[in-house]
């Protein structure tokens, strides 16, 4: 579900359907580059790869805003360099679209990010030939501490503050407001409460709510889904003296309903090769370096002990999982070209990022959803086979992974006996 | 034919003035947005002819009802310009 070229392709089949008829914006409330891979403070090349083509797409498809979050800091301390920045918002535009009326720059390096941009849409319906002015304004919470915290290259000011200070400003300007806000909904909801003038706050928080907008006072707070794989859609119905008399939403499930646009498609597959190319080429040199492997799994040490060694005395157990698609996990991944991609990948081995799992080259043992994915890591177990080893509390263990967006169709009822043992 | 320099000092401050507000103008265009009827997010082209009377995508469609303006918005794509399944 989701992606770009769904996305690009419902928003076309949506103007077509109107005769082109209704102007669509597309905003997104943030979250919009990866950092996943990064050390310290420098990003490597495929995750370089994967948010430049992020941008550059974002600018192809004339997207009119996204919100920054802290996720995004990294990568926008490249984009915001004020040395070759002129050329940088040539090659893609849509650097001017990225907001945030709270991030600042600490370093004088950077280039200042704008608080809002400001959209003018003309009608054809409701009042034909006038124009509506609609002002986009982000806001964050600031990254939640953690001891591992390296120091960024921007301070995130108090949101409630920065749109206290913003919104009316905003307000003067145009006919309608909307707040882009990555934190959580209680905070979301505060910022309806104690800021006035914002029309629309779109939530996100890397959750999939489907509830209802909640409107506080004058303003309405909707939430984003997580990865877009269903588009939010608030439908403005206009009088004829100009004024926004009424709206709706709607979440959209991108699914294969969804005809995928040739161009956006075209994109997402020079992406994907990009980010390939530059992950073959890190591993290649991760190969030439064992060195660089982890010491402890390479020399069997990991807490983790792999399939082979679980069926040495659960072999009825062993043999049902073969025939499930567990088993087959890392293969669906890699039918895709997706087995490279860690979002991706974390679902599909054994502990990935825990001592498990690395990469096929180096740790094939623990590629596919084995016995320790729900188990636990088996190494104590197998030493001293012991009762009290790998209870697995359900569904709660499996929803871990089969999420409603990655899995919208998992029903434990329904997919428990495909793997019971 | 020469100008009278009072004529060129005065044509000289025009000059002047329209590029310093042209210079305000850029200024504010990159500090406060972008603003204007610029082109529409992801405009129909010839590429695509989806069948909008396909029962699946008419049903995600939804109603014509009058609506005149629509805001999508998505967020959390974290890199990824597809996901992963």
């Amino acid at each position: 579900m989701g992606g770009l070229a769904r996305r690009v392709g419902y928003i076309k089949s949506f103007k077509l359907r109107s005769n082109q008829e209704v102007p669509a914006l597309f905003v997104d409330a943030g979250n919009l580059f990866t950092d996943d891979r990064a050390m310290g403070s420098r990003l490597p090349d495929e995750d370089l790869a994967k948010n430049r083509w992020v941008t550059k797409s974002y600018g192809k498809f004339n997207h009119d805003a996204a919100n920054v979050t802290y996720n995004d800091f990294l990568y926008l301390s490249d984009l915001l360099k004020k040395d070759g920045y002129q050329e940088r918002l040539q090659e893609y535009p849509f650097i001017a679209k990225i907001v945030s009326a709270n991030v600042h720059p600490t370093d004088k390096n950077l280039q200042p990010l704008q608080p809002y941009v400001i959209r003018e849409v003309s009608l054809k319906r409701g009042k034909p030939g006038a124009t509506i002015k609609i002002g986009i304004a982000g806001f964050t919470e600031a990254k939640p501490q953690s001891p591992t915290d390296k120091p960024t290259a921007f301070e995130v000011e108090d949101p409630f503050a920065a749109a206290k200070r913003v919104i009316p400003e905003l307000k003067k300007k145009v006919d309608y407001v909307i707040a882009l806000a990555y934190m959580a909904q209680p905070d979301a909801q505060r910022l309806a409460t104690e800021v006035s003038g914002i029309d629309t706050i779109i939530a996100a928080h890397q959750v999939s709510a489907q509830d209802e907008p909640q409107k506080f006072n004058q303003t309405t707070v909707t939430t984003c889904f997580y990865q877009t794989k269903q588009l939010g859609e608030l439908r403005y119905y206009i009088r004829s003296d100009g004024v926004i008399e009424n709206q709706k939403n709607r979440y959209i499930a991108l699914d294969d309903a969804i005809p995928d646009d040739p161009n956006a498609a075209e994109y997402v597959a020079d992406a994907h090769t990009d980010f390939t190319n530059e992950i073959n080429k890190a591993q290649q040199i991760q190969q030439a370096d064992v060195a660089n492997a982890d010491t402890a799994i390479l020399s069997g040490k990991s807490l983790y002990i792999g399939q082979d060694s679980c069926a040495g005395c659960h072999q009825k157990e062993a043999q049902i999982w073969q025939k499930s698609g567990h088993a087959h996990a890392m293969e669906t991944l890699q039918k895709r070209n997706q087995h490279l991609d860690a979002d991706c990948v974390k679902c599909h081995v054994v502990g990935f990022q825990k001592g498990g799992f690395q990469a096929l080259y180096s740790t094939p043992q623990f590629a596919n959803v084995q016995c320790e994915a729900c188990h636990g890591p088996g190494r104590v177990h197998a030493e001293n086979p012991q009762k009290g080893y790998g209870f697995v509390q359900t569904p709660q263990g499996c929803v871990v992974c089969h999420t409603q967006n990655n899995s919208p169709d998992f029903n434990f009822a329904t997919y428990w006996p495909k793997i019971k043992h | 034919m020469t100008v009278p320099s009072s004529r060129r000092i005065t044509l000289r401050r025009k000059v002047s003035l329209l590029a310093a507000m042209t210079f305000v103008g850029l200024l504010a265009l990159q500090n406060y947005g972008c603003s204007g009827p610029g082109p529409d997010a992801i405009a129909p082209d010839d590429t695509f002819h989806p069948d909008l009377n396909e029962p699946k995508l008419k049903e995600r469609l939804g109603e014509d009802d009058g609506y005149a303006l629509a805001v999508m918005y998505g967020a959390d794509i974290h890199g990824s310009l597809e996901t992963c399944g």
